[in-house]
């Protein structure tokens, strides 16, 4: 196969990386309001829906895995290559990079309305967006090792916020929660469904997975990170449901943030703007492994350096920030996004899965064939 | 890119030259010798010519030899034999390091050593006995990196003496010595040092690599060469260990890591490091566990607060005052109400005046340095805050992030940890605390990008080695820790064999 990748060994990772990278993918923005658009539709029992969709995520990590274990040095750009041919296989790489690119540009803008509305509401968008750009590119230039460093220290540096998630439940009224199974089977259906703009990130396995040191380990660790962010995001919803009310909840922009804002510690007290400054790092992988995943399928229609691709894709992200600047704009953006992202990552891995297989199988009986 | 290793270069005291200097023959005549020989070192006053008899001269430069050796073992025999060939007088002079040369250059050379060269009339070759003595202090306790318990010796500006200090420590058959000479004008011989079998032969290969691969006019300190091998010099940050202490160069050497002591400095080169490895101290192994735990828990401590805690009170003064609960902000606005500048200046300022203590205090003789600590620090502290310029919380703190980057164990990263904080005061006074994130963002952007000697600064916690982790930023009980970090590990898998088969590799030789 010509478009197998070729990865020295000194440029692999260890597998229990993974489980740093996939989590610190997963969590970005949307954790700072996801109960919103949840309770919507699934209303007190949203945190059924968080569960119904981290299990969906596993099953669709497990197709993309099952479906890259078939071409084991190859990552998803090359098996679109192999399965579909050059010209349509380019067609659905262009969609991806293209996901990717759109990824990236939501979360920064979803970070830096947050800056602006708790923050720095004077500081300008292109400020925060240059600084963090170059932030990026610094990351990026060092290559992938420092890309799953940052992905490593944010996962790390992140772990205290947990512990002030738990601080509001002295607040807490259980009986918010109750009755269970309140909400139809379909509404829940459609919370997890919601959560979409939120759970997604693990799709980088896809780029990543060739760069694995030992493949079979991969599959482990990833399904504990997502088990280890369906432990996040429960956490946080279930602080939210039992200390806000329904009502409140749906109306409430941000509601981790407003939980932050109740915690009084002795020497600190309106923790969410130091936490709020602090998600840069939480975001910075997000932005890195996006960014890189857009690199990886870019080097297939032409052999870039990862230095001109990254400036170049920081210009364009500057400019494209320039137009989008009201609310209700980002709120299209992120809802526009949450649906092009549940085809790409939620149905399509799938679907690429059964035609691999297919593929896979046709190409074995017809070496059989030439065989007798 | 990694070349063979010179087996013929170990453990032999040769004199290495990068570039052979034309070869020059030796007169025969005594004469045309001396003439020569005085032109080739521009006659110096220190220059000794000594005729034994009408046919053997000796000459030498005064003040590098051991005048007791040759009064009393090389001029007695001279005597005895008059007009001997070399190969006799060579034969005959009780002295161990005793060569034959028919090349002047290299004559001229081992005498700016310490040789003394023979010469006979009618042969154009040369006895060097090499007899030179060394001025050099004695040995003395390290003086900047002083520890409570363990050894209280310190590396000299000797080479030989370092050495050999060094070999006290680790008698093994092993322990390679490799000698470099670098710097055209001044000739500095240099030893590299590792355990074969315990370093990796990659990083000694690099080493090698890269000191040959220099081009360098002088070379008087092993600071200045840490600085010309190390893998990225725009770096703030030291990427190899210079230490004084040779039980903690020793340390290194048993764990893998590569040495280089430099003739003329009492500082010793350790490489790879790693940055977990600068916050450590040789007295942490001395030390009870839970103690040595502590004390490396509050470094590290000490280096955030050192970093971060003026900038997050710049933030939170000009920006964030919402973050300070109601108690606490009273007794800081009171502090801060008859001063006249934005906290920013106010901070900049008093760090810039520790700097200066600091500084002057470093410069200055020790009975002065007192003076100038209580000038410093009590008078123009008080009286600061008493005429109103600033506040003296921010003094409490200014103080307190200086004592703690003080607690750092090596010089040099102690002086980038306070070297870090003016940049990100600025970024706080700007931005507040989203400046001060995007500081700590770079940072650690900027120490994954790091590498010392091809082997990754950050380990091992990035990449995560968990096998070094009871030894990294706590320290398990001894029994716990490996040995041999991962990060400075030969890349042998069965390296008992190895170990073995260098041992009979040398015995052969």
């Amino acid at each position: 196969m010509k478009s197998t990748l070729q990865i020295g060994n000194d440029e692999k990772f260890n597998a229990s990386l993974f489980f740093f990278v996939i989590a610190a993918a997963q969590v970005g923005v949307g954790i700072h309001g996801f109960q919103r658009v949840v309770v919507k539709d699934a209303g007190h029992d949203a945190w059924i829906s968080v569960i119904l969709a981290a299990l969906f995520s596993h099953i669709v990590v497990f197709f993309m895995i099952k479906t890259l274990e078939l071409y084991p040095s190859n990552d998803l750009y090359g098996i679109h290559l192999d399965i579909f041919g050059k010209f349509i296989g380019s067609i659905v790489n262009i969609i991806y990079v293209l996901y990717c690119t759109f990824a990236f540009y939501s979360v920064i803008k979803n970070y830096i309305e947050v800056i602006n509305t708790w923050v720095f509401p004077d500081l300008s968008q292109s400020f925060i967006t240059t600084v963090l750009l170059i932030l990026v590119i610094y990351a990026f230039t060092g290559g992938l090792r420092v890309m799953l460093g940052v992905c490593f220290f944010s996962f790390m540096t992140g772990l205290w916020i947990l512990i002030v998630v738990y601080m509001p439940l002295k607040y807490a009224h259980y009986n918010h929660l109750l009755p269970l199974f309140g909400h139809d089977i379909t509404s829940i259906f459609k919370g997890a469904y919601s959560m979409t703009f939120t759970i997604v990130g693990f799709e980088v396995i896809n780029t990543l997975y060739p760069y694995a040191k030992e493949k079979n380990k991969v599959q482990k660790y990833v399904h504990l990170a997502l088990l280890c962010t369906l432990f996040i995001y429960l956490s946080v919803i279930l602080v939210s449901l039992v200390y806000f009310s329904e009502a409140q909840l749906e109306r409430t922009l941000w509601a981790t943030l407003t939980l932050f804002t109740v915690i009084k510690l002795p020497f600190i007290e309106r923790i969410e703007i130091i936490i709020i400054c602090f998600w840069t790092i939480i975001i910075l992988p997000n932005l890195c492994l996006f960014a890189w995943s857009a690199y990886r399928g870019v080097k297939r229609f032409k052999n870039v350096k990862g230095t001109t691709f990254i400036w170049l894709f920081s210009i364009l992200m500057f400019i494209a920030n320039i137009p989008m600047q009201s609310r209700t704009q980002i709120d299209d953006i992120n809802n526009f996004f949450a649906q092009i992202a549940f085809v790409i990552v939620f149905l399509y891995p799938i679907l690429l899965y059964i035609m691999a297989s297919l593929k896979n199988v046709l190409r074995k009986g017809g070496r059989k064939n030439e065989k007798g | 890119m990694f070349r063979e290793p010179k087996k013929n270069a170990t453990n032999s005291n040769e004199q290495q030259n990068k570039e052979e200097p034309e070869k020059l023959p030796i007169p025969a005549s005594k004469r045309e010798f001396l003439d020569v020989l005085k032109e080739k070192v521009h006659s110096p006053a220190d220059l000794v010519i000594k005729n034994i008899s009408a046919t053997v001269t000796i000459v030498y430069l005064d003040f590098l030899i051991d005048g007791k050796i040759l009064n009393e073992q090389i001029l007695p025999i001279l005597e005895k034999e008059q007009s001997a060939p070399p190969k006799t007088i060579k034969e005959k002079l009780p002295i161990a390091e005793i060569d034959l040369s028919a090349e002047l250059n290299k004559s001229v050379l081992e005498m700016l050593i310490g040789a003394v060269l023979i010469h006979s009339e009618g042969h154009s070759e040369l006895v060097i006995a090499k007899i030179s003595s060394y001025q050099s202090r004695g040995l003395s306790a390290p003086e900047n990196e002083s520890q409570v318990i363990g050894s209280q010796v310190g590396f000299n500006e000797n080479l030989a003496t370092n050495i050999s200090l060094i070999r006290r420590y680790i008698t093994n058959p092993n322990l390679c010595n490799e000698k470099f000479t670098l710097g055209k004008d001044t000739m500095t011989s240099l030893s590299v040092l590792y355990i074969d079998g315990i370093a990796s032969e990659q990083h000694v290969n690099t080493i090698r690599q890269r000191i040959e691969d220099l081009d360098i006019s002088d070379l008087l300190d092993s600071a200045v060469l840490s600085e010309l091998i190390d893998d990225n010099s725009f770096s703030m940050f030291p990427q190899l260990l210079l230490t004084e202490r040779p039980d903690r160069f020793c340390d290194g050497l048993l764990s893998g890591k590569v040495g280089i002591v430099v003739n003329g400095s009492s500082m010793a080169i350790l490489c790879p490091y790693t940055f977990i490895e600068f916050f450590q101290s040789r007295e942490d192994q001395n030390l009870r566990w839970q103690i040595a735990t502590f004390i490396r828990l509050l470094r590290f401590m000490a280096m955030i607060i050192s970093i971060f805690f003026t900038p997050i009170y710049v933030a939170a003064l000009t920006f964030h005052y919402e973050v300070i609960p109601q108690p606490l902000l009273v007794p800081l606005s009171e502090s801060r109400a008859i001063v006249p500048f934005p906290p920013i200046i106010e901070a900049l300022v008093l760090e810039l005046i520790i700097e200066l203590l600091r500084e002057a205090g470093a410069r200055l003789p020790t009975k002065v340095g007192q003076t100038i600590g209580i000038v410093g620090g009590i008078v123009l502290g008080t009286a600061a805050v008493e005429a109103g310029i600033t506040s003296n919380i921010l003094i409490i703190i200014i103080a307190l992030c200086a004592l703690a980057s003080f607690t750092t164990p090596n010089y040099l990263m102690g002086n980038v940890i306070r070297i870090l904080r003016f940049p990100i005061i600025i970024l706080a006074g700007f931005w507040g605390f989203f400046g001060v994130m995007l500081a700590f963002c770079f940072l650690i952007i900027h120490l994954l990008r790091q590498s010392s000697l091809g082997a990754p600064y950050m380990a091992p916690i990035y990449p995560p080695r968990w096998k070094d982790w009871p030894d990294s930023f706590i320290r398990m009980p001894l029994p716990f820790i490996s040995r041999q970090s991962v990060n400075s590990r030969a890349q042998s898998n069965n390296q008992e064999t190895n170990e073995n088969l260098a041992k009979e590799e040398k015995v052969i030789r």
